[in-house]
Parts: structure tokens; sequence; C-alpha cells
């Protein structure tokens, strides 16, 4: 319940304070969205799952957003950014899937 | 390898550290990790990734707003500066009508003014500087009617034979035959034709004075009715633009008209001129551009 009412929190923050992001961050601002939303949905499932770890999800977290914006910087940087960005996205995107799958299977028992 | 690359990323969906830190912590026998700094770390960071989604949602809204803003922005511009344009177009035109108000009067003061006023205003109705009105004739040119069988989402613009659509060239053909028969004033869509009038095409919009016309393409012609018409369709270029209009589809219809309204043609500029010598006050008047 509690991470729930803190994603929500910080939608609302986000919403409210509409912080300004510096102009360089924002290309690599939706790859670190669907890197987030892929360690959101492993800990969701890992939880489900019965082995969730707050260490764990933590470290995937950051890790998963830090490097996903790292590989996109560093294809931009050698002129391969937006087949890198497509790259990150489907693996991570397979991953979001096969996540909530599992995640469906453990609600729906089906 | 290649196989167990694809494999791996479709099988291994969950974070293999997870399974690897419960095995570690069952190994243990474990007591479980101190809990509540785990709950205040985790809700951060879900935290965190709401701001993300929420800065990410905003930045994406703001910039589609931003483009609308400034295509409303720059169609303002183009509705102000045209307004703008027009006033001062109708500005010019009392001013110019003020000037040769002027001008008659002085003229009209002296038999040699007269003379000089009646030769102007013959020269200004051979170039086109004055609104004319009489009988003549309407020649209409259009494009083709789309096919029905075209596909109305694609837009249909790259889909459409050029040559089933007027050119420069046919609406050259008929003024020129329209001239060759006698006529007097032309005006295409209400734009009148002066003696340095050109008509071409520029992209796919037929310029007529520089200023586009569209289809479709009213060519309105003063002249004496019967003779004009019977020498226009006696042109053989008329004859071959009918042939061509037939196969293509075009639209090439002419009627006679007891009463047709040319404009005047724009203002040509002041090219040329000569202070006037006094000794001999009745200098041609110079026809500009």
């Amino acid at each position: 319940m509690i991470p729930i009412l803190g994603l929500a929190a910080g939608v609302l923050l986000g919403l409210f304070f509409d912080p300004t992001v510096p102009v360089w961050l924002q290309p690599y601002l939706p790859i670190a969205v669907v890197a987030a939303l892929d360690a959101v949905f492993g800990g969701f499932r890992a939880r489900l799952d019965g082995i969730f770890d707050a260490k764990v999800f933590v470290i995937s977290f950051v890790s998963n957003v830090v490097v996903a914006a790292l590989i996109v910087f560093l294809g931009d940087q050698l002129g391969v950014g937006a087949q890198l960005s497509t790259a990150v996205v489907v693996v991570l995107g397979i991953r979001i899937f096969g996540n909530a799958a599992a995640i469906r299977r453990h609600v729906f028992r089906a | 390898m290649g196989a167990s690359l694809l494999d791996a990323v479709l099988a291994e969906t969950l974070d293999p550290a997870y399974a690897q830190a419960a095995a570690s912590r069952s190994s243990d026998g474990g007591p479980p990790r101190p809990r509540r700094w785990g709950r205040v770390v985790v809700a951060l960071t879900m935290a965190v990734a709401g701001l993300l989604v929420a800065v990410t949602y905003d930045q994406a809204a703001a910039s589609v707003q931003g483009r609308d803003e400034v295509r409303a922005a720059l169609v303002d511009d183009i509705r102000t500066d045209s307004s703008v344009t027009d006033d001062l177009a109708a500005q010019l035109e009392s001013l110019r009508a003020d000037v040769t108000r002027t001008r008659d009067d002085l003229l009209a003061a002296s038999a040699v003014g007269q003379r000089a006023r009646d030769a102007l205003a013959r020269a200004e109705e051979s170039a086109g500087a004055v609104p004319v009105s009489g009988p003549g004739l309407l020649v209409t040119l259009a494009n083709a009617d789309p096919s029905a069988d075209e596909d109305p989402v694609g837009g249909g613009t790259a889909a459409e034979d050029p040559r089933e659509q007027v050119q420069d060239g046919d609406l050259q053909l008929v003024v020129n035959a329209l001239w060759a028969a006698g006529a007097e004033a032309i005006s295409i869509n209400g734009q009148r034709l002066g003696p340095t009038t050109a008509i071409r095409f520029a992209g796919e919009a037929v310029l007529v004075d520089f200023r586009p016309v569209t289809n479709p393409y009213e060519i309105s012609a003063i002249g004496d009715p019967d003779s004009l018409s019977a020498e226009f369709l006696a042109s053989p270029e008329v004859g071959a633009l009918a042939v061509i209009s037939q196969t293509f589809g075009l639209r090439f219809e002419y009627a006679e008209e007891e009463r047709l309204s040319l404009p005047a043609a724009s203002v040509p500029e002041l090219r040329s001129a000569v202070p006037a010598d006094p000794a001999a006050p009745t200098t041609d008047p110079t026809p500009g551009g």
C-alpha cells in the first residue's frame, strides 16, 4: 500500500510543482520513464512471487534509469541515439510485458 | 549464443537479483531485514518513479502546446499583416483618386491640358489602369474532377495527374486567343491583365501578376460580343485546347455576357519620368512599368 501511495504522491508532486528540467536532460526523460516502469513492474512481480527485497528494488530502479539514460546519451554522442533508444525500449518493453503477464497470472490465476 | 541471448531477454523478465537475495536470505535462515527502513526507501523510490512519469508527461504536453501556440501566433501575425496591407492598399487607392482628381481639375483649365488629359485617358485604358465594363465573353477553365475511385483519405494531392490540371500554358493560350480575337480588356479571376502582366506557374499555383489565382479560372474579356466569340472559337489554339480538355476531363466553357466589370490592373511602378519641358508642355504621358 505504502509504495502505491508513494507513486501517487510522486505523480501529484510532479503535476503540481511542475519542475523545470534542464534542456540537456529532456531527451533522456522518456527512456528513464520506461526504465523506471520496468523496475516498478519487476518489484511488483517479485512481491507477488514473495521474493521482494527493498535493497534489490532500489538498486535495480536507480541502475535501470541511469544505465538506460546513459546508453541513449552514448548513442547520441556516437550518432546512433535513435537506434539505441529503440533497442532499450524493445528490451525493456519485452521485460515489462513479461512481468505484467506474470502479475496477471498471480492476480487472476490465469 | 545469439539464441540464448534472445531467450534470456524473453524468459528472464524478472531481475535475477531478487531470486539471489531470497536465496541468500533463506540460506542465512535469516532474520528479516529492518523492515521500516526498507519501506521508506521503497516508497521514496516509487515517488521518484511517479515524479518521473509526471514530469515527462508535462514535457510532452508542453511541447505540443508550445507548437500550437507558435502556430497560432504566426497565423495571427499573418492576419494582422494582411489587414495592414489591405488598409494601406485602400489608403493608396483613395490617395491616388485624389491625385487623379486634382490632376484632371488642373488639366481641364487649359486646352493643352485637356488634350493631355484625353491622351492620358486613352493610355490608361490600354494600360488597364482604370476599371472598365461592357459586354464580352466569359471563359471558364477548371481542373478535372477528382476521380471517384481515388482514395479520399490520402489527401490525394500526390496522386493528382498534372495533365488533369489547368496549366499556366492553357491560360496563356486562352488569353492570347482572346487578345487576337479583339478583346479590349481581360481579367482572370478578377485579376486584370495589364501590358506587363505575366501568367506563370510557381509550384502548383498559377500566378497572375505575381498573385495566386485558383481553380476554377474565370477569364473575362470585354470586346465586341459577336466578333469576339466567333473569332475566339475560330482560332486553332482554342480548338486544340478543347480537344485536350475533353481528353483529360478539364472543364472548358464559354458564355457571352451582356455586362462584365473588370477592375483596374495593379498600379504599375513609375520607372521612368522626365521633367516637363516648359517650352513644350504637351509631353506624351509616360506609361509606367
